[in-house]
């Protein structure tokens, strides 16, 4: 939606940080339409061919190891998985405790400040409020 | 990057979306990475199905004519469009005036002012802005990206 780096590193990153993004959907057992319509998103931003997202769509019934995601991620595949991952857990409303624990570990493997991820938080809630915004912006030129 | 009420817009509208998209990205006779890469990120996100994805992407070879896309198109999808597009139009960092005056006849279509398409302009220079601002968080050295203008 907005433009991104994603698209400058290797393609097997890529994958890799998709992945990511899959298991992060299941963390909480469940996956709603939100959360599926921003995982197609970001494989579409990450110009994977359709074979790999074909393998993605179905590691969203059967996903990886937190492990072997993390294990395929380069540092900075590994912080935009992070960013997005924390965006995908905030698309249904709120970030349980599970993904929070996650989005943890995954911000040490990283080795981040130890405040980054609750950081991220507030970045994304302003990135609702942009898009909020956006969509209030259609609803006046609706009515005017 | 964010969902909306695009998902839930009716299958063939939806494809009307994703062509005006096309024919918006192909404006400017020069298709970058950037531009594909949020095109194919606003296709996933209306949840177009695969196959009729491989069919819109031949337009950016071989775009539709505007006047057939917005003959009978609903209003809110047009307004989707034309958000959405000026987020596509900026991607490569500047707006081209192949795209604008695409966005324009959309916007006309949909009965949007000039002033009021500048508005959504704004926006899409606000969401740059913020989108950048997780760099400072995460380190992210290859991330410098001028706001579009």
């Amino acid at each position: 939606m907005l433009p991104d780096t994603l698209h400058k590193l290797p393609r097997d990153e890529r994958f890799a940080y998709a992945r990511l993004l899959a298991y992060m959907a299941r963390v909480d057992d469940e996956i709603t339409v939100d959360e599926l319509a921003m995982f197609e998103q970001r494989i579409g931003t990450a110009l994977l061919s359709p074979n790999q997202r074909d393998q993605l769509r179905r590691a969203l019934k059967n996903p990886p190891t937190l492990e072997e995601c993390l294990e395929g991620l380069g540092p900075e595949s590994g912080r935009l998985a992070l960013r997005d991952a924390l965006l995908m857990a905030t698309a249904d409303g709120s970030i349980d405790g599970d993904e929070f624990d996650v989005l943890q570990e995954i911000s040490d493997h990283l080795g981040l400040a130890e405040n980054a991820v609750t950081e991220l938080i507030e970045w994304a809630k302003k990135g609702y409020g942009w898009m909020e915004e956006g969509v209030e912006l259609l609803n006046t030129l609706q009515n005017g | 990057m964010f969902c909306d009420d695009v998902a839930n817009l009716d299958a063939s509208e939806r494809s009307r979306y994703a062509d005006l998209l096309v024919l918006i990205a192909a404006a400017d006779g020069e298709l970058v990475r950037e531009e594909i890469q949020v095109l194919e990120g606003l296709m996933g996100r209306a949840m177009v199905h695969p196959e009729a994805r491989t069919s819109i992407r031949k337009g950016l070879h071989d775009p539709h004519r505007l006047s057939n896309l917005l003959k009978n198109a609903e209003v809110q999808t047009l307004r989707f469009v034309l958000r959405d597009g000026a987020l596509l139009a900026a991607a490569d960092g500047d707006y081209d005036k192949r795209e604008v005056k695409i966005l324009k006849q959309i916007a006309k279509k949909a009965e949007i002012s000039n002033d009021e398409l500048k508005q959504v302009f704004d926006w899409v220079s606000q969401g740059w802005e913020w989108h950048q601002t997780a760099s400072s968080v995460l380190d992210l050295t290859a991330f410098e990206q001028n706001t579009p203008e």
